[in-house]
């Protein structure tokens, strides 16, 4: 009894004061200062020496991808000194939305966030992000001339410039060489047709240990939209009636509904993609750094990974999309984009100009994460030559031409979302191209309807 | 002598099934990094690759995400033991009238889908201004984290004699003093249980972590360990290891206080013998 | 000397001021306050904010019944709706079953009862991420151990999880196997049962499924109803992190249920609103359903009581 006692005695004392630590000192993250102050009008660019401060500054990579933030950071800081930048990354895109959301609603504001121009218009629409015409025609670190316009322009809404992209990335080819050469097929080149891309993928699916099934795939693809639409754009359809104002998809034309029986008998009819089941068994990403994937789709967010996990192991390059009745390919950009409410917006301003301007750009370019937005840092040597592979790096720049992006809207994760079902049905043969189309045209007119209705009502 | 040994094979059996999870995930997670699939039964691929346990560290820093999990659940256990056994003290010593409301109430609030309390705590919290700290997440261990805590705790000190209570009362102590020299010290089992079973719960949890913490170095061990099965979903053996390293603090207090459970059911047995009134 | 004499603790003099019994009910403070702040304001917050549009960055707008009005054409709702209540009516029922009858088979002293009673607890103690996790790799198609096993018995693996029906099979099965609290709880209530009574109807040559449906079964109503009650309102939450993790709400969302639905839209799509009243209706299935069975046990404990 006396035994329990003390113990018990130690345990309630350890509560209360456990407690009472709690409740004296909660631990909130060190977010800009709570107390908004009124912002001086964006038209002067920061003077590098009297910068102070701290700002958040939050991004959305993979493990391998965060290095090159946290050197520009670093640097940043040391040229800098008083001023903290506070890097925080959250690798899922939905729950970095989520979480950035919250941080709004509670009226902590992210300073800066680095957002994909896809996921960027639901916080467009609410009024939290900071327009940055005016930021933009008064620095004297960039120029709106700088950039590539498809990139820059993809993070327009409703004719106001809100974030700087980062990057010009585009969907590509990831190609292994080393089992190129070994089953004799020819490399691919620039200008290559669907009909070498299919020969290729097939002549890399094979059964390599005789055992009756197949066990190195020529080709991986996601089923999603993201993938399905360079193909649908370079047979001549098109994903929506409207870029800037859609009101629909337009899967249904006859070109649209071609290219999508072509992505699909990938998988339904030459089976070069992993089946379902062999999907669920081990992921592409995995296959193709394991050396059992001929070709991979991605964009280049997954170089530096890559560059990690494969190291030796093989050769690998990249290759353009390939060409059908044009050339298509389709945009993959993040930018920077600053809170109206932020405490501290000229410092946010002064970190994204270093960041996302010549010099930071090509600092970041050199971890394999980016194909750069300013022109004068991806024709540099930064991206072109790199000892790492890829080495044909001038192939993203020949197909800036050839990018299209999908639509900016308020709703357009929600149609992903139901456009990536359908897809997923027709590509492994639970329903007919007919029936995918019908259906994700149905389940999509209400979120078009409402991002009409969001952009009305502004 | 046959049916002896039917029993004991049933018994066997039945152990393996319910522990197979935990054997599986035991197992996998010793598997050589290296190594493709398996493409048969195989319990133990030599050799057992111990160093994926370390491996787990270079994919999550470890170390802080414990921290963090072990310090929410070091201050919401305590909590929950205090304010759970108040509770429990107290309907187990109220008159008859107000201690049927109470447990009566305690009943309904069991019946309340954790589901239905995530968005108003949500929006409760962020309107306080409370996202990226750990209040949110301490929150239930100030009402005792569940009700069934609370019966618990009443159903033991209900069968504490209540000539100790008199006695104690007739010295003169107050309702702390009882709780703590009278009814605490007899209800060792339901203290034991709750904190294990409440350590649990906070070890475990993983969708307020997730809604409620922002900064990377604020994650605690169950986000950490998702985020990490999105970033490499096919790599199995750092995943079973990183999983094994979660489940093992909960299983070996389980183990710990396993008799006190038992003890912990007989009164249970008991409320709902008395419970049984109540239904018919 | 009194053992409550200052030596062992300062005497706070409470008892001047306050008498036992509102000293009870301070005790109760902190449960009682939490519940208010923590579940009951949260009811009447939920409630209210079904009737409004609210996306936490500008105050909620009153749109009355429309989002009540949404349900009937948003599809993915109705597909959540089904899936939930078609969980309900299949695997609670097994689970309060499996309870049942694993208590009935373990309640007895002897080697191996008491290990395999704490077995029986395990799944139900492992944290939730990694549960789903470990089945993950256990339904694998290409080198799960389960498959594995079909193929060295010379039988074809299935795609559990990629399958509709085995994989909403698959859900069932994982939370059958953490039926260990339901267990415990099964177990307490075979033990108080009269002893005396049993011999009874064993004398009076009553068979075991007999004895079994008139005498244990009605005697254990009150702790089966309470099972099923809770395991009702669990299973909104149990699914929650095996359809997100083991089967990623496939395959085409058939094993999407309304605990998705509702994260989905208040966390993902900032319909806080809608959300809301998504979640007024999980209150309000939970209370239909433990009144209904309520009325049910009732009802057949009457009819019973005529034999």
């Amino acid at each position: 009894m006396k035994y329990t006692s003390r113990a018990l005695r130690v345990l309630i004392g350890l509560a209360l004061g456990a407690t009472i630590m709690a409740c004296a000192a909660p631990t909130p993250a060190p977010t800009s200062a709570p107390a908004p102050t009124n912002a001086p009008a964006p038209t002067t660019a920061a003077q590098d020496a009297a910068l102070s401060g701290q700002v958040s500054f939050y991004i959305n990579e993979g493990a391998d991808e965060v290095e090159g933030f946290k050197d520009l950071v670093e640097t940043f800081q040391q040229q800098h000194p008083g001023v903290t930048i506070h890097l925080v990354n959250i690798p899922n895109d939905d729950e970095f939305d989520q979480k950035v959301a919250a941080l709004y609603a509670a009226k902590t504001p992210p300073d800066i966030i680095n957002i994909n121009y896809r996921r960027f218009g639901q916080f467009a629409i609410k009024g939290v992000l900071q327009p940055v015409d005016e930021y933009l025609k008064h620095s004297k670190v960039m120029k709106a001339a700088d950039f590539y316009p498809q990139a820059l322009e993809a993070f327009r809404f409703q004719d106001k410039q809100y974030c700087i992209p980062q990057n010009i990335s585009s969907l590509e080819v990831y190609y292994n060489k080393t089992l190129f050469e070994k089953a004799g097929v020819p490399l691919p080149k620039a200008g290559w047709t669907w009909d070498d891309f299919l020969s290729a993928a097939k002549a890399l699916t094979q059964d390599t240990n005789g055992d009756g099934k197949v066990d190195q795939y020529g080709l991986g693809i996601a089923p999603v939209a993201i993938r399905l639409a360079p193909f649908i754009w370079a047979h001549g359809g098109d994903l929506v009636d409207n870029t800037d104002k859609p009101t629909k998809l337009t899967i249904d034309s006859p070109a649209a509904m071609e290219a999508f029986q072509w992505f699909v008998d990938l998988q339904v009819k030459h089976h070069v993609v992993p089946s379902k089941e062999d999907e669920a068994t081990e992921a592409d990403q995995s296959r193709f750094e394991h050396g059992t994937m001929g070709m991979y789709l991605n964009s280049r967010v997954e170089t530096p990974e890559l560059r990690e996990t494969i190291q030796d192991s093989f050769e690998w390059d990249v290759a353009p999309m390939p060409s059908d009745k044009t050339t298509a390919t389709i945009l993959h950009s993040d930018g920077y984009c600053i809170s109206k409410d932020s405490t501290n917006k000229d410092l946010a301003w002064a970190f994204t100009e270093f960041a996302n301007g010549p010099a930071g750009q090509s600092e970041l370019t050199k971890t394999g994460r980016t194909v750069p937005s300013m022109q004068s840092v991806a024709t540099s040597n930064d991206f072109l030559v790199n000892p790492e592979p890829p080495a044909n790096n001038k192939m993203y720049l020949d197909m800036i031409p050839n990018i299209r992006r999908v639509p900016v809207a308020t709703t357009w994760l929600e149609v992903e979302g139901a456009l990536n079902n359908e897809i997923q049905r027709a590509f492994y043969g639970d329903a007919t191209v007919q029936e995918a189309v019908q259906a994700a045209i149905a389940n999509t007119g209400e979120y078009f309807k409402q991002n009409l209705n969001d952009l009305n009502s502004q | 002598m046959g049916s002896r040994l039917l029993r004991y094979l049933a018994l066997s059996v039945l152990i393996l099934v319910f522990w197979f999870p935990l054997l599986w995930m035991l197992s996998y997670s010793l598997r050589p990094i290296g190594l493709p699939p398996p493409t048969k039964p195989e319990f133990f691929a030599p050799p057992l690759a111990f160093e994926n346990y370390w491996r787990v560290n270079d994919y999550m820093a470890i170390t802080p995400l414990m921290v963090n999990s072990l310090r929410i659940a070091g201050i919401a256990v305590p909590l929950t033991l205090l304010t759970a056994s108040w509770a429990g003290l107290a309907i187990a010593q109220l008159p008859r009238a107000a201690r049927a409301f109470l447990l009566a109430l305690s009943v309904a609030l069991m019946l309340v889908p954790a589901v239905s309390t995530w968005v108003p705590r949500f929006i409760f919290f962020t309107n306080l201004g409370w996202v990226d700290t750990i209040l949110p997440l301490l929150a239930p261990a100030v009402m005792g984290t569940s009700p069934f805590y609370v019966i618990l705790f009443y159903v033991s000190f209900a069968r504490i004699p209540s000539e100790l209570y008199d006695a104690a009362r007739l010295d003169g102590a107050n309702a702390l003093q009882v709780w703590y020299l009278v009814a605490l010290p007899l209800a060792r089992a339901a203290v034991i249980a709750v904190a294990v079973l409440s350590f649990a719960v906070y070890w475990s949890s993983y969708v307020e972590p997730f809604l409620y913490l922002q900064s990377e170095a604020h994650y605690t061990f169950p986000v950490a360990v998702r985020l990490l099965e999105q970033a490499h979903p096919s790599n199995f053996p750092v995943l079973m290891a990183a999983s094994v390293i979660m489940v093992a603090p909960v299983i070996l207090l389980f183990a710990f206080a396993q008799r006190y459970f038992l003890q912990g059911s007989d009164a249970l047995a008991q409320f709902l013998g008395r419970g049984g009134d109540a239904f018919e | 000397m009194s053992r409550f004499s200052p030596r062992v603790l300062p005497r706070v003099s409470l008892r001047a001021w306050l008498s036992y019994r509102a000293q009870l009910w301070l005790l109760l403070l902190p449960f009682l306050l939490g519940t208010l702040i923590l579940i009951l304001l949260p009811m009447v917050v939920t409630l209210l904010l079904g009737l409004t549009q609210y996306d936490l960055f500008s105050p909620p707008e009153w749109n009355n019944f429309a989002n009540y009005i949404n349900w009937l054409t948003d599809r993915l709702f109705q597909r959540a709706l089904y899936n939930s209540l078609w969980f309900i009516v299949i695997a609670v029922p097994l689970r309060v079953a499996g309870a049942l009858l694993l208590a009935l088979a373990l309640n007895r002293r002897g080697r191996g009862f008491g290990l395999a009673r704490a077995s029986v607890y395990v799944p139900a103690i492992v944290p939730e991420v990694a549960y789903a996790m470990v089945w993950l790799l256990i339904l694998n198609p290409g080198y799960g151990i389960v498959n594995l096993g079909l193929q060295a018995l010379g039988l074809p693996g299935v795609p559990w999880l990629t399958i509709p029906f085995t994989a909403r099979a698959s859900v069932v099965v994982m939370w059958l196997f953490q039926l260990g609290e339901g267990f415990i709880l099964m177990l307490a209530a075979l033990q108080i049962l009269p002893p005396d009574v049993l011999e009874c109807a064993t004398v009076d040559g009553a068979n075991r499924l007999q004895r079994f449906r008139h005498i244990i079964l009605p005697l254990m109503l009150p702790a089966l109803l309470l099972l099923t009650f809770r395991d009702v309102a669990t299973s909104f939450q149990s699914v929650f992190l095996t359809g997100v993790i083991t089967t990623q709400n496939g395959p085409y969302y058939t094993t999407y249920f309304l605990s998705h639905y509702v994260f989905d839209e208040a966390f993902g799509l900032f319909r806080y609103g809608y959300a809301s009243a998504t979640t007024s209706l999980i209150y309000i299935v939970t209370v239909a359903i433990v009144a209904g069975q309520w009325l049910a046990a009732r009802r057949w404990n009457r009819l019973e009581d005529l034999d």
